[in-house]
């Protein structure tokens, strides 16, 4: 079954000066002048991710990951091509930010599963395994802007992983905290593929794409220059990196 | 389908809840005083044009106490709910971009969060009203008339909220405008028999401000028109928001 299906994904954004004043804007009305530029981040990108795979992308700063993961989830609205996809989506981009310093984690749990769709009985049902998960019982009541970065991902990945997730998009979720929830993470991944969850990470870390994904999505300037196996690509990706450095 | 279609509505208003839940904690958290505060405002300003106006403004009104208070309350969640509805959007930006679920939640949670307060404010014109022995008898009909309010209400912050990503100075321009409804309004005055009474027909927060008082200070049932009216805008405002919005929202997490 396939869980995920672009075909021929266009993206735009139109950046620029779009906090000018009204003078500013009024000159260019008149004037005819465009003072916007257009940048495609994403072009012609068409992929297919089937159930149960797990697949990285890779590429430099700006290369389009973030843009291709929110078009992926709906968040950004893509403006050529087509998007597909099948079963309950659980994206975790930034989730750290998406949680609000200002509450508890015990709140914070209860409003995030909320946001992901999950029914009040079904939250209250996984509250207990979210916790564990996250290994913060201690902290129930401690408001987030008290956390470390490292425990808010941990809490965003447990609330993620729990929400019943078939299509997980992870967005740099492994670039901090510890070895052993990294570990313990990447086995959760491993068993939500093997259940049928497709999942999609985004990462700068190349260990953890070379572990855990079968194939591998290489993204630069917005196109996909590469797709395939793990292994080969890695080390041509490591390869090119060098280079600049 | 009817089920699907209801299971949606379901989940829109659990949605709405637990954001309007989060947002509330999150206003009080750390606060000694907590929701005293928002009876704080009415009171004062309550204190003050009563001190100023009663003898001039208010000569004529009957049962002026109750007239003003009711007026402040009822503009006050107007007011309060556009302004937190007009930058949104903004606020939630971090939101918005990490998460996809339905924005026009965040935006219904901001109207039970301020129904909420209101609540308060409530209580203490209720006691105004067993001060002056005015029945309570009105309050059954009131909650009616707070839910049209509150549909004019969402309206006015849909459209509020889907423009101001895309025209930054409208929170302010908004600020500044609400303040001139307020001035337009007869809150601590009456137009009853003067000539400016025709310019607030199209003032949609006379029609709910005027019902109210009718069925709470004065206890008679308003003139249909009013409620006509009133309902009238009510739907207005609300098509006027959901097609607005609906048309905007696909841009908003690129915005912000």
């Amino acid at each position: 079954m396939k869980r995920i299906i672009l075909a021929k994904v266009w993206k735009k954004f139109r950046i620029g000066r779009r906090r000018d004043g009204a003078l500013a804007r009024l000159i260019s009305f008149f004037s005819g002048k465009e003072y916007k530029k257009t940048i495609w981040a994403l072009k012609d990108i068409s992929l297919e991710i089937k159930a149960g795979e797990t697949v990285g992308i890779i590429g430099k700063n700006g290369s389009g990951k973030s843009t291709l993961l929110r078009v992926i989830a709906g968040i950004y609205k893509h403006d050529k091509g087509e998007v597909k996809t099948k079963g309950n989506m659980v994206p975790l981009i930034n989730l750290n930010v998406g949680l609000q310093a200002r509450l508890s984690m015990k709140d914070n749990i209860n409003l995030c599963c909320s946001l992901f769709g999950l029914p009040k009985k079904k939250i209250k049902e996984r509250f207990h395994s979210i916790v564990e998960f996250s290994e913060l019982g201690r902290f129930l009541d401690t408001k987030i802007y008290q956390f470390s970065e490292g425990m808010k991902q941990r809490l965003g990945f447990s609330i993620a992983i729990n929400c019943n997730p078939e299509i997980l998009l992870l967005d740099e979720v492994f670039e901090i905290g510890d070895k052993n929830f990294k570990i313990k993470s990447a086995e959760k991944i491993k068993e939500l593929a093997k259940n049928g969850a497709s999942v999609i990470l985004v990462s700068h870390e190349v260990e953890m794409v070379k572990k855990y994904c079968s194939r591998v999505i290489w993204l630069e300037r917005g196109r996909i220059i590469r797709d395939g196996e793990t292994k080969g690509i890695l080390i041509e990706y490591q390869k090119s990196r060098n280079g600049f450095i | 389908m009817v089920k699907k279609y209801w299971s949606k509505i379901e989940s829109f208003f659990e949605l709405s809840f637990s954001i309007a839940k989060a947002e509330f904690k999150m206003r009080n958290e750390g606060s000694y005083l907590g929701v005293f505060w928002y009876l704080l405002n009415p009171l004062f300003m309550f204190a003050l044009l009563f001190f100023v106006f009663s003898r001039k403004l208010g000569y004529h009104i009957k049962d002026y106490p109750a007239y003003l208070f009711l007026g402040i309350i009822l503009f006050n969640i107007f007011q309060r709910t556009t302004i937190d509805s007009s930058n949104i959007i903004i606020r939630n930006s971090s939101l918005l971009k990490s998460i996809k679920f339905s924005k026009e939640a965040l935006v219904f949670a901001n109207i039970l969060k301020n129904l909420f307060s209101h609540l308060f404010e409530l209580g203490l014109f209720i006691i105004l009203l067993l001060v002056l022995k005015i029945p309570l008898l009105g309050l059954i009909p009131y909650a009616l008339v707070l839910f049209v309010f509150s549909i004019f209400i969402y309206g006015t912050s849909l459209i509020l909220s889907a423009l101001t990503p895309y025209i930054v100075d409208l929170e302010n321009v908004w600020l500044f405008l609400s303040r001139i409804i307020w001035l337009a309004t007869p809150i601590f005055y009456s137009i009853e028999g003067t000539r400016i009474a025709y310019i607030n027909f199209f003032n949609p927060i006379y029609y709910f401000i005027t019902i109210a008082r009718d069925i709470m200070v004065y206890t008679k049932i308003p003139e249909p028109w009013l409620i006509f009216g009133s309902l009238f805008w009510a739907l207005l405002s609300l098509v006027i928001g959901l097609l607005i919005f609906n048309k905007l929202k696909v841009k908003f997490a690129e915005l912000i």
